[in-house]
């Protein structure tokens, strides 16, 4: 609270007070001494960097922790004005809802319609009430249509939305959403965010976990930001990043929205005065207008001075695809003729929302499934003459959870198990590049541990060094960056790069945008099992179509240079990251 | 990662089996398996393996592709228990492989135990593909069974679809991982083991995060429940009943008579 300011004890619905909690086989507390409060009918983001307690801190909230989750646990937390120690997780189901990052675990019937029913009937609630507000669920949440599907018949999104209806449906006090987006396309990402503010409009009181911040962020009644388990900053957003916005930025590496991103970096090189730091993209342009530094970036006629990048050279192709198709079982038509060629040295990145055929594609070029039709040809040979284990010689395949990919129990004997598998006789060659692989990925400290045991960052790395050490032409990953925070995510996306440089095509499946944006130099966007563009990344971001179609959308930096060229700045060249704007206005500072 | 096709879950239908009271298929279930410890010959498990095969494709339209994705892993078992049986089995001897004797009693006893595991298995399968699950725990529920126990049948098999995801996620994952050529029997097993502790683990964390989601939805608040739904007992499914309790006699009958 901040001085001056009053409060009712009725408006709060939430009061933590010195939280610390320890989870049973951890050996130090997850969550440290916190403590906040949350009004009624607020809207309320909290962010952090992986492993600071997010989802520990979601687990109070409806008494998940103390009572299902053992370990120790401190301090007190009330939800409307009930300590949380004194009824249990079921009791609190009317007060509080909680939306899984992954809804279909919470799915306990078979039918769209029974689902969202099947909260209230536990509570008890009237039929005739139960009916009501199934009715404006369904029609809120346009799942009207589908009320009769089987619940797996959804697509992401979809399933997203059932999973907040679900717990809509027992007219929580709040709700409660773990990275409701994380797994979902830019477009149906935007969708959840409408639903989240007309809720707040009902009067419901909402606590979101994202990463995907973007001019939503404005809305918020609150920022939270956690940190190695501390609250260390609370308050209105806008307060926030003036107050923390570098510190949020440099030491906790939290994704921003690229615009505050830009206010941020502006402020610390000194070219703008102000102390606010925008939001939205409207907010920047007048910023940028209030400062002056519009009219220079319009001065820039220049385009061509834009950042300069190495292209490798592109090579012999590798893997051809033509007119490929795929049908499941159950009819599911996942390939619908696509055509795609991967050449040596290739850095391409497969986009498109959940569905749209990327992963199909991706384990028919490993050899997992074979074409129903078309042609596939890897170095030279049909797919349908390799044996998936001699082909993961010629093209690797890391799998998005790679702990299924784990055999041994450590480190490095998962190494030296691909490389005894790649055909090396065992001994002192085995041993030596195993030591090779350690090295290159950052792993010789871990070196003896349980692969199991690892952190999420280091998993990864070990799925990549054990597909990498068969020396394969081309690797393909399947979004590596998923839930990953900044840091973890440009550590990962050097090591593609690094490897890239070796002459290995990388091929990258993904639906973030921003990831695209920096990194990409080709893309393919598939939508409904067909190919809908494939080509340099600078031109997708024009294709207004294009990203409509496969259910893409803009980053935020490019919503700010398409406001920019309306406002008469013919903007040209290229700009990936926030610091290649700031890059510009600081070469063009007449003082230098 | 590829799809999600599942074969062991609820297909959905509008079939004369799908319309059946789920009790009565649960009744039919535990009559067809009780008969199967009255058979004495394998040629009386077969019949019955074939006449539910049947009910399974023509009565409840079961695609063929579903019933061998789901049971092929079951009926291997089988074939497996069977051939164990054919060398195990005190009895007259009748072939010699090398050290091993295959016996008379053995040729008997082993396709008897293949029919009975398939055909309990086939018979259940039947039910998961053609009861909503709901439905069947709101009968349950109208037989005087506390709620949270019928439920108990719904999260053993809410939870099969999981298993079935996570093993073919993890057995491609392997695949590509390409195979060490020292193989050897004892590799192969270590390798069998990290696959069965994978598929363990994952499976084990998905249990207990289903089990705070569904908690978190209020199962268990009360003592009973609400039923927006409900379903009504039709007298018409008891035939599916009869003629398999026909059936099983005749087979009886006729073991007993010749």
């Amino acid at each position: 609270m901040g001085p001056g300011e009053t409060e009712r004890a009725g408006d709060v619905l939430v009061n933590i007070q010195r939280v610390t909690y320890t989870h049973w086989n951890q050996a130090s507390p997850t969550l440290r001494e916190v403590s906040l409060r949350i009004k009624r009918a607020t809207l309320n983001v909290l962010v952090g960097p992986g492993g600071s307690g997010k989802s520990t801190l979601c687990d109070l909230f409806n008494g998940v922790i103390p009572h299902l989750s053992g370990g120790s646990f401190e301090g007190d937390v009330w939800i409307d004005g009930v300590n949380t120690r004194e009824v249990e997780v079921k009791d609190l189901a009317p007060k509080v809802g909680r939306v899984f990052q992954d809804p279909e675990i919470m799915f306990a019937t078979l039918f769209v319609e029974d689902e969202i029913a099947f909260g209230p009937e536990n509570l008890r609630f009237d039929v005739a009430t139960i009916l009501s507000v199934r009715e404006k669920l369904l029609a809120d949440t346009n799942l009207a249509p589908r009320r009769h599907h089987l619940v797996w018949n959804l697509s992401g999104g979809q399933i997203q939305k059932l999973g907040l209806a679900s717990v809509l449906a027992m007219q929580p006090q709040m709700i409660v959403l773990d990275e409701p987006t994380s797994n979902l396309d830019p477009a149906a990402t935007r969708n959840v965010h409408e639903m989240v503010l007309s809720l707040r409009r009902e009067g419901i009181t909402v606590l979101l976990v994202t990463r995907e911040l973007d001019e939503f962020l404005a809305e918020a009644d609150q920022l939270f930001v956690m940190a190695e388990g501390r609250l260390v900053t609370s308050g209105r957003p806008h307060d926030v990043l003036r107050e923390q916005g570098d510190y949020m930025v440099d030491s906790l590496g939290v994704w921003l929205p690229e615009t505050s991103e830009l206010g941020i970096a502006l402020k610390r090189e000194g070219l703008i005065k102000g102390a606010e730091i925008p939001i939205t993209v409207h907010e920047t342009l007048s910023m940028l207008e209030r400062e002056g530094l519009l009219a220079r970036l319009g001065a820039d006629e220049s385009g061509l001075s834009a950042v300069h990048r190495s292209t490798p050279t592109i090579g012999d192709i590798l893997l051809s695809g033509k007119d490929l198709r795929y049908a499941y079982p159950g009819g599911t038509e996942a390939l619908r003729g696509v055509s795609l060629d991967i050449r040596a040295g290739d850095w391409l990145m497969i986009l498109g929302r959940n569905g749209a055929g990327k992963s199909t594609l991706a384990s028919m070029m490993v050899g997992l499934l074979r074409p129903q039709h078309g042609e596939l040809v890897v170095s030279g040979r049909p797919i349908q003459r390799w044996k998936v284990q001699d082909l993961a010689n010629h093209i690797a395949l890391v799998f998005q959870n790679p702990e299924h990919q784990f055999l041994t129990d450590s480190v490095s004997d998962e190494i030296g198990y691909s490389l005894l598998a790649h055909g090396f006789s065992s001994g002192p060659e085995v041993e030596r590049q195993t030591g090779e692989m350690l090295e290159l990925l950052g792993l010789r400290g871990v070196a003896d541990r349980h692969p199991l045991a690892l952190s999420a960052g280091l998993k990864r790395r070990l799925g990549v060094a054990t597909m990498l050490v068969g020396k394969p032409q081309v690797l393909l990953v399947d979004e590596p960056t998923y839930g990953q925070d900044k840091a973890m995510t440009h550590t990962l996306m050097a090591l593609m790069q690094e490897i890239r440089a070796t002459g290995v095509a990388v091929v990258m499946i993904t639906h973030d945008m921003r990831l695209v944006q920096e990194y990409a130099e080709r893309v393919v966007v598939m939508s409904e099992g067909v190919v809908l563009y494939d080509g340099p990344s600078a031109g997708l971001f024009d294709r207004a179509d294009i990203l409509a179609g496969s259910n893409l959308r803009r980053t935020i930096l490019h919503e700010l240079l398409a406001a920019m060229r309306q406002a008469g700045l013919p903007f040209l060249g290229e700009v990936r990251r926030t610091s290649d704007l700031v890059d510009r206005l600081r070469v063009k500072d007449p003082a230098e | 990662m590829a799809g999600g096709e599942y074969s062991l879950r609820y297909i959905d239908g509008e079939t004369p089996i799908h319309r059946i009271y789920p009790l009565i298929k649960l009744a039919w279930v535990f009559i067809v398996a009780t008969g199967l410890f009255f058979y004495r010959e394998p040629r009386s498990g077969a019949v019955m393996f074939v006449a539910i095969l049947l009910t399974a494709l023509v009565f409840a339209r079961v695609p063929l592709s579903d019933i061998v994705g789901s049971s092929k892993l079951i009926f291997g078992l089988g074939l497996l228990l069977m051939i164990f049986h054919f060398f195990a089995d005190p009895g007259q001897p009748v072939y010699r492989l090398g050290p091993l004797t295959v016996t008379d009693s053995g040729l008997e006893q082993g396709p008897i135990f293949f029919f009975r595991l398939s055909v309990v298995v086939l018979a259940s399968f039947v039910l998961i593909w053609t009861t909503d699950i709901r439905d069947l725990m709101y009968s349950l529920t109208r037989m005087g069974i506390p709620y949270r126990y019928a439920f108990a049948v719904f999260l053993a098999l809410r939870f099969l679809p999981v298993v079935q995801r996570e093993v073919d996620t993890v057995r491609a994952a392997h695949a590509i991982r390409g195979r060490a050529s020292r193989s050897g029997i004892v590799h192969r097993i270590k390798l069998w083991q990290r696959y069965m502790f994978t598929v363990l683990i994952n499976g084990l964390r998905q249990a207990e995060a289903i089990a705070i989601a569904i908690e978190s939805r209020g199962f268990g608040a009360y003592p009973d429940r609400t039923y927006v739904k409900t379903v009504r007992f039709r007298p018409g499914g008891l035939v599916l009943i009869l003629v398999f309790t026909l059936l099983a006699s005749v087979l009886i009958y006729i073991e007993r008579a010749m």
